[in-house]
């Protein structure tokens, strides 16, 4: 039993090994004697224990003289703490190694005593107390009478439980390891070979650092917060020395024109020199600096500016080459001279071969294209506002509006046939007979013998008085060259829709039964044969002038008093496409080409413009607008400018009239 | 010699050069190599052969030389242009020598009454112009006008010599803008000195447009006719009525006196594929005619199909074409911009011009081959000039300017002789410009 117990108490701590030696040692001789009392002594001895225990408490009062501060510190006084009154106790004598053994031997109860550093006294541990110690020593109770392995006692009452808590068999699971789990495991793992998962790399610090390096380019300051590096300083060239080269220091002129400079652009310092670094003077500025920094700091933190980097030209739409579209007219090659006033309009036969023009000098005009030769002219004796060529090749007559009439010439074109027909046509002894009786009130047709033409009248009723009333402002041919529509200054009425505002122009839509009329704000969409409103664009322009419509009937352009020309796409909405401000001055009108995608406008300013504006057949691709070329060549007269433009019907080119009484023919 | 000395100032580089010629004994120089200063151009050198002729011949009269160096016509200094061709100057240079083509006298202008459109002078014996006042004229030279031909009711567009080779009779064509073809005779050897008016033999109606242009086969038996309507017309021009052609008769009475009878023809075929106006015709050989329009081609057809064999699209409305240069077979045209252009069929894969001659700064409105240099061919434009080319050089060779307005119309006349017309209703004529 000992030697368990020795083998057991290797590791306690030095205060239990002190008294474990005490009875290591006094076991080897005390080993009878224990054994001799076993027996005997177990009932006398919990009894003494009981009254020793009471004796020594009220004995010996826990007592502490030297405070919390280690032993060791009265290990060289004589003395070992104080008594209650500030004494300092005496250490009691100690007694030699011999003494002591001798003690030991003489004393059979010697081993029982052990020496308490702190009191500095020997105790004498009771029979009892060497047993306690024994039995803690073993790991049992301290005291003998407590039973660890009482009977255990079941409170809970079982009788009336006839069913266990959960009679489910245990389940399978836990008993092999789990499936989902090694699948999530192997899931890991190839995550992490595939790197797609990233353990945090353990930081690297780099090794060398730029001592000098720029603070404002660390990485790390630029991560966090916003940092505003400051403005860096311009650095110090040769004019800021003390001792300046000659060339740098300004001559008494350049001095004196700084004076006349404004502040802002003068330059800051101006290099002066000095015979010495001793002779610098304090800088005379630095009060009013320092204060304008302060102020600086005050009034005007500094602020990140959001500043994009965005090259102008990548802003500009990306549009085709003007050399990929051609041909277009570009160059001006004939002039057609004859007319004396400003030329107000031009037309084109549908061939090309003849073009006619309408001039202020009361003339028509009809010249050949090719060589600009006047063929015919027609005196009429007032000015000539528009003139219009039919559109149908075997019908070559001519309607020009003169005033408020609007004469229709028979220009002697075409073969005997034709021209046998034209006569037939223009011969009206009476009132046409499919012209209602309300239409004849607007408009009289009366047999003109001098030109050898009709005259169409027009008329507004004013009570019952006919008078004649303003110009007309439009005239336009049916494709089919059978209809004819002027629009005059008061001509409304005759209108089977009500307009709000003056008409100013008027267009037939190529293909369909469909008219265009514009007033100055708007233009409207009316259908001929339900002789309805279809729809109304709105121009968002001041005034308009005049309008065309592409061959192909869906898109319209439309040319205002500002300048200002709009691109309507039909099917896209009522409001413009695109609106182009190309001319200073008014835009007196616009055209299309019948063929190429191109069209023109013209303007006061004695420019003609020409663009490309392409339309495609797939409905998703909006047109394409590319302006070309500006024309030039003509002179200003009287502030009118170029009076009206048309291309040629089968060719690149265009014609132009201009107010300084010539035409000019631009081709590609 | 003197110039050399006088030029030797300039402290220029020297070249040995050797001149050659083909020219005739008077022009020949001792082919003996001298040393000429490099800065020299073709003035210079003009004068130095001169210096070298006088110095033979001092009776010679001074005379302007071309030079030709390996085939191209020098037009800057030598340097240059040996420069430029990578031509050494260490070896002794041969530059052969012609005479320069040049009108060196100008004819006093034959006026008409109005525009002058159209002008042929592919007679030696005379020269018929077709005028805006719907008369054509036939002058036997320079302001002797001895027929007036009477009929049209519009401006002649384009006149056509058909045949002159009989003994005292020859036969033209004209059109005009009134749709109308006309045909006349007249004895070319009478001269009076008031001018005779005659009327047409033979009327041609068919085109529903303006007649533009005319070109005539070379054996004289058919015309062809391109016109506004987009097609061209073939039409026979023999007098004789064999196939029944003639739709009337017709007695006119002028005058109280009764005019040779007038006939009515019909076009033979139509050739349809131009989609404009067919602005220039020429019949050069026996079945192929050209054409030229404003739909932008220049079509070859053959006669005895009727269908067009090769198109060439050069992208501007034409005016002008004429088929000439070595074995006819180089195609002359130009049109509504100021370049001439000269296309060769034969070359294969492409349709690029292989001259282009861009002097001119307007429309050209004429272009004509000569008779017989494969080289030379002329142009006349709204500019009012009328330029000679030469294909050796891209410079004109000369420039004939005239005219006060546009020229419309130019030929070559006698094969040394140029005659145009234009606006400034008059007919001009630059004479004495050899040719070999």
């Amino acid at each position: 039993m000992s030697h368990q117990e020795s083998q057991k108490l290797d590791n306690v701590n030095p205060l239990e090994t002190r008294v474990e030696d005490v009875i290591e040692r006094g076991d080897n001789d005390f080993l009878d004697d224990n054994h001799d009392q076993d027996e005997h002594s177990e009932s006398s001895q919990s009894h003494q224990a009981v009254d020793e225990s009471d004796s020594s408490e009220d004995e010996v009062a826990p007592r502490n003289t030297i405070g919390d501060v280690p032993l060791e510190w009265y290990k060289d006084e004589k003395h070992i703490g104080y008594d209650i009154a500030g004494r300092k106790i005496t250490k009691k004598e100690r007694q030699d190694k011999l003494d002591s053994f001798l003690a030991s031997a003489d004393d059979s109860k010697n081993w029982r005593k052990i020496y308490d550093e702190y009191n500095d006294e020997e105790v004498e541990l009771t029979k009892e107390e060497i047993k306690h110690i024994r039995r803690l020593l073993k790991g049992k109770a301290p005291h003998a009478e407590f039973d660890p392995y009482a009977p255990y006692v079941d409170w809970f009452k079982w009788d009336d439980a006839k069913h266990p808590l959960s009679n489910a068999p245990e389940p399978k699971r836990r008993f092999i390891p789990s499936k989902w789990e090694s699948k999530k495991v192997v899931e890991y793992v190839r995550a992490i070979r595939k790197g797609l998962i990233k353990f945090d790399q353990p930081k690297e610090e780099p090794r060398f650092y730029r001592l000098w390096g720029d603070d404002s380019s660390s990485a790390d300051r630029t991560k966090h917060l916003a940092y505003i590096p400051p403005p860096k300083p311009k650095l110090p060239g040769h004019e800021e020395s003390y001792n300046p080269s000659l060339e740098y220091i300004p001559t008494q002129e350049e001095i004196n024109s700084y004076q006349l400079m404004y502040e802002e652009d003068r330059p800051k310092f101006i290099p002066k020199k000095f015979t010495s670094f001793r002779s610098i003077p304090a800088y005379e500025n630095a009060i009013k600096d320092s204060f304008e920094r302060c102020l600086d700091l005050y009034l005007c933190p500094r602020v990140r500016k959001k500043r994009i980097n965005i090259d102008p030209e990548s802003l500009k739409p990306k549009l085709p080459s003007r050399k990929d579209l051609r041909p277009y007219p570009s160059t001006c090659y004939l002039e057609y001279r004859g007319h004396e006033g400003a030329v107000l309009s031009i037309s084109v036969e549908p061939s090309g071969q003849w073009i006619a023009s309408g001039s202020k000098d009361g003339t028509v005009r009809i010249w050949e294209v090719e060589t600009g030769r006047c063929l015919r002219v027609w005196e009429i004796g007032e000015a000539v506002q528009l003139v219009a060529w039919n559109p149908l090749p075997e019908l070559p007559v001519l309607a020009a509006s003169v005033g408020a009439d609007v004469l229709i010439l028979n220009t002697g074109f075409g073969n005997e046939e034709e021209q046998k027909r034209v006569k037939e046509l223009l011969h009206i002894g009476t009132p046409t007979s499919d012209d209602s009786d309300d239409m004849s009130s607007f408009l009289s047709w009366i047999q003109d013998e001098k030109y050898d033409c009709i005259r169409l009248r027009h008329y507004r009723v004013l009570g019952s008085v006919p008078s004649s009333l303003g110009t007309v402002s439009s005239i336009e041919w049916h494709r089919k060259g059978d209809y004819l529509s002027t629009l005059s200054k008061r001509l409304t009425q005759r209108f089977p829709f009500k307009l709000h505002g003056l008409p100013v122009s008027s267009v037939f839509h190529p293909t369909r039964s469909i008219f265009f009329v514009a007033t100055k704000k708007n233009v409207r969409v009316y259908d001929l044969l339900k002789q309805k409103l279809i729809k109304k664009l709105e121009t968002q322009l001041r005034e308009v002038s005049s309008i065309a419509v592409h061959p192909a009937g869906d898109n319209l352009i439309v040319g205002s008093k500002e300048g200002k020309l709009c691109w309507f796409d039909m099917d896209l909405s009522s409001k413009p496409y695109k609106t182009l401000k190309c001319h200073p001055k008014d835009i007196t009108k616009v055209a299309f080409h019948r063929s190429y995608p191109l069209f023109a406008s013209c303007s006061d300013d004695c420019t003609a413009c020409i663009f490309h504006g392409m339309v495609y057949a797939d409905l998703n691709q909006n047109p394409l607008i590319v302006p070309l070329e500006i024309l030039r060549g003509h002179t200003s007269y009287d502030g009118r400018g170029v009076m009206d433009c048309k291309f040629h019907p089968r060719q690149p080119w265009l014609f132009t009239a201009g107010a300084d009484s010539s035409i000019k023919l631009y081709c590609h | 010699m003197e110039i050399e000395r006088e030029t030797n100032e300039g402290n220029s580089r020297r070249i040995q050069v050797r001149f050659i010629t083909k020219l005739k004994s008077p022009y020949k120089v001792p082919t003996t190599a001298i040393a000429i200063p490099s800065d020299l151009s073709r003035l210079g050198l003009s004068s130095i052969v001169n210096k070298l002729l006088q110095a033979v011949d001092s009776e010679l009269k001074t005379e302007p030389f071309d030079f030709l160096i390996d085939g191209e016509l020098v037009r800057m200094s030598l340097e240059q242009f040996l420069l430029v061709k990578g031509i050494s100057a260490e070896k002794i240079l041969e530059i052969e020598y012609i005479r320069a083509v040049a009108p060196r006298k100008e004819e006093e202008p034959s006026p008409h009454d109005d525009w002058v459109s159209a002008v042929d002078g592919s007679s030696p014996r005379f020269i018929l112009t077709g005028c805006y006042d719907s008369l054509g004229r036939i002058w036997k030279q320079a302001g002797w006008c001895t027929h007036i031909l009477e009929g049209h009711s519009g401006a002649i567009s384009s006149v056509r010599i058909i045949n002159s080779e009989g003994a005292g009779s020859a036969t033209v064509a004209t059109a005009s803008k009134d749709r109308t073809l006309r045909l006349w005779k007249f004895d070319a050897e009478d001269s009076t000195d008031h001018p005779a008016r005659i009327r047409a033999f033979k009327i041609l109606r068919g085109h529903n447009a303006s007649v533009h242009s005319i070109a005539a086969k070379t054996s004289g038996d058919m015309i062809c006719s391109g016109s506004w309507d987009c097609t061209i017309n073939l039409w026979r021009t023999n007098d004789t009525d064999t196939n029944g052609e003639a739709v009337s008769i017709k007695k006119r009475k002028v005058n109280n006196k009764i005019e040779e009878s007038q006939s009515e023809g019909e076009a033979v075929s139509t050739l349809v594929g131009h989609t404009q106006c067919v602005s220039s015709v020429v019949w050069p050989q026996h079945d192929t005619i050209y054409s030229a329009s404003w739909d932008h081609s220049v079509r070859k057809w053959d006669v005895e199909t009727g269908k067009d064999l090769s198109d060439i699209f050069c992208g501007k409305a034409l005016n002008c074409i004429d088929i000439g240069g070595e074995g006819l077979a180089l195609i002359a045209a130009g049109g509504s911009d100021p370049v001439l252009r000269i296309w060769d069929p034969r070359k294969p894969g492409t349709s690029a011009p292989v001259f282009q001659f861009s002097s001119h700064i307007s429309w050209i409105s004429a272009c004509k081959w000569h008779n017989t240099s494969p080289l030379h061919l002329l142009s006349s434009s709204y500019d009012g000039k009328v330029m000679l080319w030469d294909l050796r050089t891209a410079w004109p060779v000369s420039i004939i300017d005239t005219h006060k307005d546009k020229v419309l119309c130019a030929d070559w006349w006698k094969g040394d002789c140029v005659v145009s017309g234009g606006v400034d209703a008059q007919l001009r004529i630059s004479s004495d410009i050899s040719i070999q």
